[in-house]
């Protein structure tokens, strides 16, 4: 089944070993860098993760590109996890919690700081889980439905650390996506279509190219097609880009 | 007649107990439930704790036995039945799983990695996967057969709200009929010596609303609901009707709420304006309420400017302890109750109260008429969300 169409407005993408979403499809590294987050100043700085700093990165720059406060949806998979490894460490050899620490904890550290930085009261949320990236654009889009407003979209993962012994990777990935309704007055907009498809089998998306791939789309103005994983057991949702003048 | 989403099913665990009777003629007598914080682990602070019952019998889920998945095996037992009248009605692919919660299984994490700094790291067995907020999603689809829409939802306390909202999203936009939202969140060494850190965490058991009010008791459970597509025939079934939902963020500071509890105003607006109704039409307020000095004067703010009356507000964390995610549902399903028995949960531990505060809040089981509820769940990040619960059939004045 699809989804009705909305509009993509604009896009950010941000990795820490990739100079842009094209070298991430190509397959060029850079050497390691870690972002600005400029949407940050001061004490405000401290003590924040590489997912939060990621998040900020991407979603800072389409907020003032909003126009008005959008409604801000937050897609990590695994949320503040080095952060839940510096907590259990702490707790293993003194039992005493930096409270800072602990505050930026929660999944919702990055929309809520967000929230705070830019002043906008519009709801937060962040969807989580091993099917984020699918179902953080699901709720993206039906957010954008049913509200009739800008929603903001930001995707972001840190690397787990080795302790877990979960998913191995160096790299940090963010990327941002401006969604709206309707199409926006005075500027080109590409329409986004979602689609719920059966698939069975491996259904495990890499996060990263799926976003670059998303996110230089945008950027070309080319259309494409990108899976983002399973949101049912037996279907995975498919995002379609179509910039104006492309066809379907 | 109110319209909106039907509530068919409720289950709820909790320090109260197990089983939804149990639990509900508890919180509904007013029982205090709490234990002695030494009962969960050695604490070098003094504070009091919700600790959920032994489950009796065998584990429901077939996941990894955490202590997260246990909290949420005793509230998944008692939905069988009527997600099975669900499915037979909509079929299990159009029935979709929104899970909520803030911890998820960050105890297991903590059990395997924290204990003993002798042993490798991680303990032997340790699964990563059973760390995360969906880590028993599998298993509760699988054990109620659902096979829609699955996504998890994280924003702290209002994070079950938070995932009412996506479900409710779900089923107005065609991509299912009918949605279970569960929630449910353990206790764990972190958020236990993290609250503490923080300096909110009550050194005896809460006192919501209370002029000595000193704090937060922290507590585990879970909280489902069963929501359906308003038909003839769920209206028929319904226990009642969630009428409007609202959201909004305070944009003031990650852990302290706004003075004036701005988010907080703007979302019971919005949830009111989506219900259609006026304030003068909620019959009482079941707030967050969470006993911190900075919380309870910010909420009582924000409900004095939305109502602009003294309309009766309950905190039934005063009951259940802080369960944190599962807060907002937890507190959805004692409110669907109250339109049954026609009573008010009450805020234990109330006297004295805090008269500059200006709310009327409830110290006791409290008869009255029940049509509509609203219900609060605010949370770090400035997050907050309320929920408008009306009577099945309700009538609008």
């Amino acid at each position: 089944m699809t989804i009705a169409a909305i509009h993509l407005l604009a896009a950010r993408f941000f990795s820490t070993h990739h100079a842009s979403a094209a070298d991430v499809l190509a397959g060029r590294e850079r050497p390691p860098a870690l972002p600005a987050y400029e949407l940050l100043v001061g004490r405000a700085r401290r003590f924040t993760s590489l997912v939060t700093q990621l998040h900020l990165e991407v979603a800072g720059p389409l907020h003032a590109e909003a126009g008005e406060p959008p409604i801000a949806v937050f897609a990590t998979r695994e949320g503040e996890i080095q952060t839940a490894e510096k907590l259990i460490a702490d707790l293993r050899e003194s039992s005493i919690l930096s409270s800072a620490r602990f505050a930026l904890s929660v999944h919702n550290t990055a929309s809520g700081l967000y929230s705070v930085a830019t002043g906008s009261t519009a709801p937060a949320t962040t969807v989580t889980g091993a099917n984020a990236l699918a179902a953080g654009w699901l709720e993206a889009a039906l957010t954008a439905l049913a509200e009739g407003r800008p929603v903001l979209l930001s995707v972001a993962d840190e690397p787990v650390p080795a302790v877990f012994q979960g998913p191995r990777g160096e790299i940090g990935v963010a990327a941002a996506f401006l969604l709206a309704a309707a199409p926006a007055a005075g500027r080109p907009t590409t329409s986004v279509q979602l689609a719920v498809t059966p698939c069975a089998g491996d259904a495990e998306v890499d996060a990263l190219h799926a976003l670059a791939r998303a996110a230089d789309a945008w950027q070309r103005g080319a259309a494409v097609t990108v899976p983002l994983g399973r949101v049912q057991p037996d279907a995975m949702l498919e995002l379609h880009l179509l910039p104006p003048g492309a066809r379907a | 007649v109110t319209t909106g989403h039907a509530v068919t099913a409720t289950a709820i665990a909790n320090c109260l107990g197990t089983d939804r009777g149990t639990v509900l003629d508890r919180a509904f007598a007013g029982a205090d439930a709490f234990s002695p914080g030494s009962a969960f682990c050695d604490l070098p602070f003094a504070t009091a704790l919700g600790i959920m019952p032994e489950l009796a019998g065998e584990p429901a889920l077939d996941c990894t036995p955490t202590r997260q998945a246990r909290v949420a095996d005793a509230a998944v037992r008692q939905l069988g039945p009527a997600v099975a009248a669900a499915i037979e009605r909509w079929g299990a692919r159009r029935i979709a799983y929104v899970f909520a919660s803030s911890t998820g299984g960050l105890e297991q994490t903590e059990r395997a990695l924290a204990p003993n700094p002798r042993l490798p790291l991680p303990a032997a067995g340790y699964c990563y996967a059973d760390h995360g907020v969906d880590a028993t999603t599998a298993a509760i689809a699988r054990t109620l057969g659902l096979a829609g829409v699955r996504l998890a939802i994280s924003t702290a306390c209002s994070s079950s709200f938070k995932g009412l909202a996506s479900a409710i999203r779900l089923i107005d936009h065609g991509l299912a009929d009918a949605a279970v939202v569960g929630s449910a969140d353990s206790l764990c060494r972190t958020t236990v010596y993290g609250f503490h850190s923080l300096g909110l965490v009550a050194p005896t058991a809460t006192r919501p609303f209370a002029r000595d009010r000193a704090g937060i008791t922290l507590g585990e459970g879970a909280a489902f609901v069963l929501v359906e597509r308003d038909t003839d025939a769920t209206r028929r079934d319904a226990l009642a009707s969630i009428a409007g939902t609202g959201a909004a963020s305070d944009a003031f500071h990650h852990t302290s709420p706004h003075p004036e509890g701005l988010g907080g105003q703007l979302c019971m607006r919005q949830a009111l304006d989506r219900a259609g109704m006026t304030p003068n039409e909620i019959d009482y307020v079941s707030a967050h309420g969470t006993g911190t000095k900075l919380n309870d004067a910010a909420e009582a703010a924000a409900v004095r400017r939305v109502f602009e009356r003294a309309v009766p507000v309950t905190a039934t964390k005063s009951l259940t302890g802080h369960t944190l995610g599962s807060a907002g549902l937890t507190a959805v399903v004692l409110a669907v109750e109250s339109l049954r028995r026609q009573v008010i949960t009450p805020t234990l531990r109330l006297a004295p109260p805090d008269d500059e505060l200006a709310v009327a809040a409830v110290g006791a089981p409290t008869p009255c008429r029940v049509q509509h509820v609203l219900v609060n769940a605010f949370g770090f990040g400035g997050s907050n969300a309320s929920v408008v619960v009306s009577a099945p059939g309700a009538r609008r004045s």
